[in-house]
């Protein structure tokens, strides 16, 4: 076992846990926008790391397991901000006590 | 690696694997059936498309999962979805 | 009664379908045929991935059928939706620029890999119908993305007919210097390589225009027209 197959055990660990995390954040969090994050940002780390790890553990896969993170690393968060955007659209809003809403607030003189 | 031998065995995780995908595919294909919302069964055959594409990989059919992955999953998905702002949402 | 009679007829089918299958081994106890394959395609066509090379070189004949019909298929979509105008979008539904920069990062990087992926058919999982279907899905995210983005269709037509030009004449490129239509008459070069398998790549390429001009230009027709008057 040499030093590049622990490495690849490490962040496949890592983006396990991060998936777990994310899953759980899923059911746990309270609104949308919350579980939204729980959903894209631990799962992104989650499946970056996962597969970068996977990359670790067979050095032939590395220059393509880079290229898949960088795939997942430009178009998970597009997608997940288009996503709540959209549900921004269709008039679902973050379930808080102090009513803050800097979205709105921006776009003021778009919606008209 | 040995710690985990003696129960894990990969044939084990592999039907275990392919028996929970082959439940949750009979499940979505039901949600997206029983469903009024057509939004949602646009999502339910889209979740089909998936676990199926994932159980082509895991029966060794890898050309027949990209077809599934590329076809089912995203052009099929987006054509429902335009057909659906074109006409109305729910069910009658 | 209905409900009853439809779970009974369910269940007895289930059943005798299980009865029907559990006998039969899975993956393993190949029949005559695809023993056959398996094991004389490679050094008959040079393609290291049989399915390609069923899909193109066996059953050629039927692959052009398949493109026929998606063709058939483009061409009536825009029958039935020509000179239907589309409703001027509203304004909630206009892109932010994240998606649009978005949209323009990541086209590029689609479409190579449905290129990578058809350019390979003989060699790694996937072909021509996978690698169109992945560059219309970019397309996609570019219509979806740009505001005011259109197809050019006169371009993505060109395309359409000279790949299935291409496919056409080396089917018949076969019957004049082989035997039949379709023959792989070109040298089928050492199996794994890029640059091998005869006319799969040609074919197969010739395939993957085709099917991503075709079902790009069936997005476009639908995104940018409306139901009409009703």
């Amino acid at each position: 076992m040499n030093i590049m197959t622990i490495i690849g055990m490490l962040l496949t660990s890592l983006g396990a846990l991060f998936l777990l995390l994310g899953a759980i954040g899923i059911v746990r969090m309270p609104d949308m926008y919350t579980r939204m994050q729980a959903g894209t940002k631990a799962t992104t780390l989650g499946a970056m790391s996962f597969i970068l790890g996977i990359g670790f553990m067979e050095p032939a896969w590395l220059i393509k397991t880079i290229l898949i993170v960088v795939f997942i690393a430009l178009s998970n968060p597009i997608s997940s901000h288009a996503l709540a955007r959209a549900a921004h659209r269709s008039g679902i809003f973050p379930l808080s006590r102090e009513n803050i809403d800097l979205y709105k607030k921006d776009n003021q003189e778009d919606k008209s | 690696m040995i710690l985990l031998q003696w129960t894990l065995t990969p044939e084990l995780l592999y039907q275990a694997g392919t028996g929970i995908l082959l439940f949750l595919l009979v499940v979505a294909a039901i949600f997206s059936v029983v469903q009024k919302d057509l939004l949602m069964a646009i999502v339910g055959t889209s979740l089909v498309s998936l676990i199926l594409s994932v159980l082509f990989l895991l029966l060794h059919a890898p050309d027949v999962a990209l077809t599934e992955a590329a076809i089912g999953v995203a052009l099929t998905t987006a054509i429902f979805l335009i057909a659906l702002r074109k006409t109305g949402r729910y069910e009658e | 009664m209905k409900k009853l009679l439809a779970a009974f007829l369910l269940g007895f089918i289930g059943y005798y379908l299980y009865t029907a299958f559990a006998g039969v081994p899975f993956g393993e106890n190949k029949m005559e045929v695809g023993k056959d394959y398996l094991e004389t395609t490679v050094p008959k066509t040079g393609a290291v991935n049989t399915v390609t090379s069923i899909v193109v070189n066996y059953r050629g004949f039927d692959t052009l059928g398949e493109v026929t019909v998606l063709f058939l298929a483009a061409t009536g979509l825009g029958a039935i939706l020509f000179g239907m105008k589309g409703k001027p979008e509203d304004k909630h539904r206009e892109p932010s620029s994240i998606l649009t920069t978005g949209a323009k990062a990541l086209f590029p990087i689609i479409v190579l890999l449905g290129a990578y992926i058809f350019i390979h058919g003989h060699l790694t999982p996937g072909g021509g119908f996978q690698g169109g279907t992945i560059i219309a899905t970019g397309v996609l995210i570019l219509i979806l993305g740009i505001k005011s983005f259109h197809a050019n269709h006169a371009l993505l037509s060109v395309m359409e007919s000279l790949a299935g030009i291409t496919f056409v004449v080396a089917g018949i490129l076969g019957l004049a210097f082989g035997k039949n239509f379709l023959e792989n008459i070109l040298p089928l070069g050492t199996p794994g390589q890029v640059l091998s398998a005869g006319i799969i790549p040609i074919i197969y390429i010739a395939v993957g225009f085709k099917v991503g001009a075709e079902l790009a230009g069936v997005l476009d027709t639908l995104m940018s027209t409306t139901r009409g008057e009703e």
